[in-house]
C-alpha cells in the first residue's frame, strides 16, 4: 500500500499568522532546550505578555473560563481535557476552581495559540463560558449567536479534536461540498493529544498506549469502563 | 581521482533491502564489503523521523524523511519520487522527480536513503507456485501472451529454503497451515519464525461475508474451485508478534507506513547494521554515476558525493571491486545502467545488449474502495497494524488467461488512506471537518447517513462528538492489487534533464493495458459484492470527476458504463527482467548481468512478472541466493 493519485492535499503552504506562532513554538523548544524529539514533554511556561494580549492562560479564573467554554464546544469533560483539573467540593462554581497544570497541559498552548490569532474574537468566547458556565447547550447557542464566534468557536473544536489549526476565516468561505483547508498541526504533542482519535475509540495512528494484540477485541469490554464515558454536557 | 579510489571485494549500490542483505551475509564471510547509498546514512535514532511524522500535515507515506526540498524538487542531489508530487502536477517535471510521459501516470514511490523504501507495511507473501510458470500454465498455445515464465531453476521448490531464510531476517509472523494454499509447499518441520498477527474485528466481518458467497454470483471470477473454499487469511508479515532479536512485538500503532514508532516491523536498517559491525563500509551521499566496462567486466563505478541534499557541495569519487551488485531499485537501477555510456563504448547503456534494460516496468495496479458498516455494526477502525488479513485466495485461477489475477487486503485505518479520494486530505480530518463546519466533502454529511434529518449538519458539544464516534467506527476500506502485464512500451528512459549532480533525470513511460483493466474490472464486481453481504454503503469517490483523469478509464459492466480508477502499490519490478537467454533478459537466474560476469542486478527489478504478492520477500529470498553465489564464486 502505498500511494494513489491526487493526493494535492495540505500541499500549500500555511498563511503567514500560523509559520509566525510555529515560528514561536520552536524558538521556544530550541530556548528552552527540554523539549524531547517525542512527544510526552510539556511545553516550558511562557511570559504571556510576550503576546501582548490581556487574557492570561496563567490566571485560575481564566483558564477555567477556557475549559468550560471547551467542553461546551467539544462534549468533552474538563476533566479530560485538564486531567488535574480539581473541582473544588466548597466552592461550587466551576470558574472559580483551579485548572491544575498536568504534564502534558496543551490547554496552555491552545490558549495562548487561540489567544494570538484572535484576542478580541476569544475573549467574547470567554464571556459568553462565564455568563453560561453551568449549560453547554446555552454556550453553543451563545457561540453560534454570531459569525465572528461562531467560526473561531469551530476552530477552537477542530484544535481539541485535530490538534491542528484551521482559521476561522478558511472555515467561513468554505464551499458546502468541502474543500482542502490550510491546516497547521500545532505540535507534535498537540497531534497526539487529538481527541478525535478517543472518540473513534481507537489512538492516534502512530502513538498507540495500547499492547499486543487489542485490536482483535472489542473496545467495549464489559469488565472496564465504558470507553465513551468522557463524553458529557454536564459541566464540569 | 582514480588514485583515491575505494577498493573492496564487493561494492554495493544501494543499502535497500537486497544490498543490505547481501552486504551482511559477504561481510559475515569475511569479504571486504562497501556500500555506496545515494541519501542519508543510518539514523542514531528514529526520533527526528517521529517528530517530523507527527508534525506532518499530510502524513503522508514520505511525512517521515521528506525530501528537503526547500519548494523545489529539481535542486535536490538524491532526487526521489513522492506522493505530493502525484497531484494534477503528475507530468509536469519542474513539479515531479520523475519525468513522467505518459499516458498514465506511474503512482508509485520509493526512498533513497540507508535502508532504502523502509515505508513499507511489512507483507511478506512468498509467491504462488504459478506466479513462476505464467506462459507454461495459462498462455501455452496463444498468439500473445506477454507473461514469460521465470527461469527454470527459479520456482516455488527451489526459493523454498532461500524464502525460509528471508523469513528468518526479516522476521515474519504467519502460520504455516494458513499459508499452505494454491501449491504452496514448506518442508514438513519448518515453522514460521514467529506466530501469526491476530486478525482484526474488521477481518472477521469480511469473513462471515465471504461465508454467504455463492457459486453463482462469483462466476465472474472464473475460478476452478468452488467459491466456498475461499477465505480471509492473516498476511504474514515483517511485523514481531513476539519479541524478536531484541526487538519488541507489536503495539498496534496503526502506523507501518511510514514509520513504526518501535521499531516492531523491520526495516532493512536492521541488516544494515549487522553488516557494518561485521566490517562492511557505508558511505552514504554517495550517489553513483557511471559503471566503467573494461574488456566486458566492471572495472569501477564512479560516484559523487554531497553535503546537503539541495544546492550541494560536490565531489567525485571512485569504487573498484571483484564484484560488483547494483541494488538500486527498478527505477535507479536502469537509470544507472542507461547513464554509463563508456564515452560511448556502451552506447546503449551498461549490461544492455537485449536493450531491454528500463522495459517492462511493472507496478500492482491497486483498486480501493471504501464502506460504511450499517448503524449498530461497528468495526473499530483506526487500530491495529494498518493491514493484518487479506483474501489470497483469488489470486491464482485459469482466469488468468485471459485477466488479471488480484489480491485483496483489508485496511484497518478507517478511511484514513482513503476518504473522498483524498481530495480533501485524509481521514479524521475530513470527516471532522465535515460535521463540524458543516460541509460534505466526506459524503457522510447527507441526511441519508447522518441521521440528523438534514444535509451539510453542523454541530458542536456532545452531539458531534458522538455523531463522530457512530461514524467513524463504522468506517473501513478494501483494496485489492491487480496483476501487471509486462509491457515493453511501460518502461525507464533517461530524460533530457538533469539533477542538481548533472545526471540525467528518470522519465516513465506507463499505461494501463486491457488485460489489467479486466483484473481492476473484477475487483469492483469482488468488491460491490461483498459490500453487499456485509449491510455496508459504498462511498467509494473518483479522484475526478469521470470519466476524465489520468488513472481513470471507462468500462462496461453488466451494460452500464462504470468509471474506475487505480493507485500505485510502490511495488516498482521488471526493469531488468531474469531469463535463460541473454536475447530475451538482462540477468540469469542469480541475477548476474549476462554481458558482465561480475556485475549482479538485484532487487524486484529482475522480476519477469509480478504476480499479486507484495514483492519484497521474494527480492529478498532472491538476494539471499545471489549473495551465496557471490560468496561461492569468490572462494574458488
Amino acid at each position: 500500500m502505498n500511494t494513489s493519485p491526487n493526493h494535492e492535499r495540505h500541499a500549500t503552504a500555511p498563511g503567514a499568522i500560523d509559520d509566525e506562532q510555529r515560528g514561536e513554538f520552536s524558538r521556544r523548544k530550541v530556548l528552552g532546550g527540554a523539549m524531547a524529539a517525542t512527544a510526552l514533554v510539556a511545553a516550558g511556561p511562557i511570559n504571556s505578555s510576550a503576546y501582548g494580549a490581556s487574557a492570561d492562560p496563567d490566571s485560575d479564573p481564566y483558564m477555567m473560563a477556557f475549559l468550560v467554554l471547551s467542553q461546551a464546544l467539544t462534549g468533552i469533560r474538563i476533566i479530560n481535557l485538564a486531567p488535574e483539573f480539581a473541582p473544588d467540593k466548597n466552592n461550587p462554581g466551576v470558574l472559580n476552581a483551579d485548572p491544575g497544570t498536568d504534564p502534558i497541559n496543551v490547554k496552555n498552548d491552545y490558549f495562548k495559540w487561540i489567544n494570538t490569532s484572535d484576542p478580541a474574537i476569544f475573549e467574547k468566547l470567554l464571556q459568553i463560558a462565564r455568563e453560561h458556565s453551568t449549560s453547554a447547550s446555552d454556550i453553543i447557542n451563545g457561540v453560534n449567536a454570531s459569525d465572528d464566534t461562531r467560526f473561531l468557536a469551530r476552530s477552537i473544536t477542530l484544535l481539541w479534536y485535530l490538534g491542528s489549526w484551521y482559521r476561522p476565516a478558511d472555515l467561513k468561505s468554505a464551499p458546502p461540498t468541502g474543500k482542502l483547508l490550510d491546516s497547521t498541526v500545532v505540535s507534535a504533542k498537540a497531534y497526539t493529544q487529538g481527541r478525535v482519535w478517543q472518540i473513534a475509540q481507537a489512538h492516534p495512528m502512530g502513538y498507540s498506549n495500547m499492547q499486543f494484540g487489542y485490536w482483535s477485541r472489542d473496545p467495549k469490554d464489559p469488565k472496564t469502563p465504558d470507553p465513551l464515558n468522557f463524553i458529557s454536557a454536564t459541566i464540569p | 581521482m582514480a588514485a583515491s579510489c575505494i577498493t573492496c571485494d564487493v561494492a554495493i549500490v544501494g543499502s535497500g533491502f537486497a544490498g543490505s542483505l547481501i552486504a551482511n551475509e559477504l561481510s559475515q564471510s569475511g569479504l571486504k564489503v562497501v556500500i555506496l547509498e545515494a541519501g542519508r546514512g543510518v539514523q542514531p535514532n528514529i526520533n527526528d523521523d517521529m517528530n517530523r511524522f507527527y508534525n506532518a500535515g499530510a502524513k503522508v507515506p514520505e511525512s517521515a524523511s521528506p525530501p528537503d526540498m526547500l519548494g523545489d524538487p529539481l535542486k535536490l542531489a538524491a532526487g526521489r519520487p513522492t506522493t505530493l508530487m502525484l497531484g494534477p502536477d503528475w507530468n509536469k517535471p519542474e513539479k515531479s522527480y520523475l519525468v513522467q510521459k505518459g499516458p498514465r501516470p506511474f503512482t508509485s514511490t520509493y526512498e533513497r536513503a540507508a535502508g532504502g523504501t523502509g515505508h513499507w507495511l511489512g507483507t511478506s507473501l512468498r509467491l504462488v507456485p504459478s506466479d513462476f510458470t505464467m506462459k507454461s500454465s495459462f498462455g501455452k498455445g496463444a498468439s500473445h501472451f506477454p507473461f514469460p515464465d521465470w527461469p527454470k531453476d527459479i520456482n516455488s521448490k527451489t526459493l523454498s529454503a532461500w524464502y525460509g531464510k528471508a523469513e528468518a531476517e526479516l522476521g515474519v509472523s504467519a502460520d504455516v497451515g494458513e499459508q499452505s494454499f494454491l501449491g504452496i509447499e514448506f518442508p514438513s518441520d519448518y515453522s514460521y519464525p514467529m506466530p501469526r498477527i491476530p486478525g482484526s474485528l474488521l477481518d472477521r466481518h469480511i469473513g462471515d461475508a465471504l461465508a454467504q458467497l455463492t457459486p453463482e454470483k462469483t462466476k465472474f471470477l472464473g475460478m476452478d474451485k468452488p467459491v466456498t473454499s475461499i477465505k480471509v487469511r492473516s498476511l504474514p508479515a515483517a511485523r514481531n508478534s513476539e519479541p524478536y532479536r531484541n526487538r519488541r512485538a507489536c503495539a498496534g500503532n496503526t502506523n507501518c507506513i511510514p514509520i513504526c514508532p518501535i521499531q516492531a516491523k523491520y526495516d532493512p536498517t536492521i541488516t544494515l547494521n549487522e553488516a557494518t559491525n561485521h566490517g562492511a563500509q557505508l558511505v552514504d551521499h554517495a550517489v553513483a554515476s557511471e559503471i566503467i566496462i573494461e574488456n566486458d567486466r566492471v572495472r569501477q563505478i564512479n560516484f559523487i558525493r554531497y553535503d546537503k541534499e539541495t544546492s550541494p557541495h560536490t565531489e567525485p569519487g571512485c569504487i573498484k571491486a571483484k564484484v560488483f551488485v547494483i541494488a538500486a531499485n527498478a527505477i535507479e537501477t536502469p537509470r544507472l545502467l542507461l547513464m554509463s555510456k563508456n564515452k560511448g563504448r556502451t552506447a546503449k547503456g551498461v549490461a544492455n545488449s537485449s536493450g531491454l534494460v528500463g522495459r517492462h516496468l511493472m507496478d500492482h495496479p491497486y483498486y480501493l474502495a471504501w464502506a460504511l458498516m450499517p448503524p449498530g455494526k461497528p468495526v473499530f477502525p483506526y487500530r491495529g497494524p494498518l493491514i493484518t488479513s487479506g483474501i489470497g485466495d483469488l489470486c491464482d485461477g485459469p482466469f488468468r488467461a485471459r485477466r488479471a489475477a488480484f489480491r485483496m487486503d483489508i485496511g484497518n485505518e478507517g478511511w484514513n488512506f482513503v476518504v473522498a479520494g483524498e481530495k480533501f486530505g485524509s481521514d479524521p480530518h475530513v470527516t471532522t471537518i465535515d460535521f463540524i463546519n458543516g460541509t460534505n466533502a466526506s459524503g457522510l454529511n447527507v441526511a441519508e447517513h447522518n441521521q440528523l434529518g438534514k444535509n451539510n449538519a453542523a454541530l458542536l458539544g456532545v452531539d458531534l462528538a458522538k455523531k463522530l464516534s457512530d461514524l467513524m467506527t463504522r468506517q473501513f476500506r478494501i483494496g485489492f492489487l491487480v496483476e501487471q502485464e509486462p509491457d515493453p512500451s511501460n518502461r525507464v528512459t533517461l530524460s533530457e534533464l538533469r539533477d542538481v549532480l548533472g545526471l540525467q533525470r528518470p522519465a516513465i513511460h506507463y499505461n494501463i493495458s486491457d488485460y489489467t483493466r479486466q483484473g481492476i474490472v473484477a475487483a469492483y464486481r469482488m468488491q460491490k459484492l461483498i459490500f453487499e453481504k456485509m449491510g455496508a454503503t459504498d462511498f467509494t469517490q473518483l479522484p475526478v470527476a469521470p470519466p476524465s483523469g489520468p488513472t481513470q478509464f471507462e468500462e462496461k459492466i453488466d451494460g452500464k458504463p462504470v468509471t474506475l480508477s487505480y493507485g500505485g502499490a510502490g511495488h516498482i519490478m521488471g526493469t531488468y527482467r531474469m531469463g535463460e537467454d541473454p536475447k530475451t533478459s538482462v540477468v540469469n537466474s542469480f541475477q548476474r548481468s549476462h554481458d558482465h560476469d561480475n556485475l549482479y542486478l538485484v532487487g524486484s527489478g529482475t522480476f519477469p512478472t509480478g504476480g499479486t504478492a507484495n514483492p519484497t520477500l521474494t527480492l529478498s529470498a532472491l538476494a539471499l541466493r545471489t549473495a551465496d553465489k557471490i560468496a561461492c564464486s569468490l572462494r574458488s
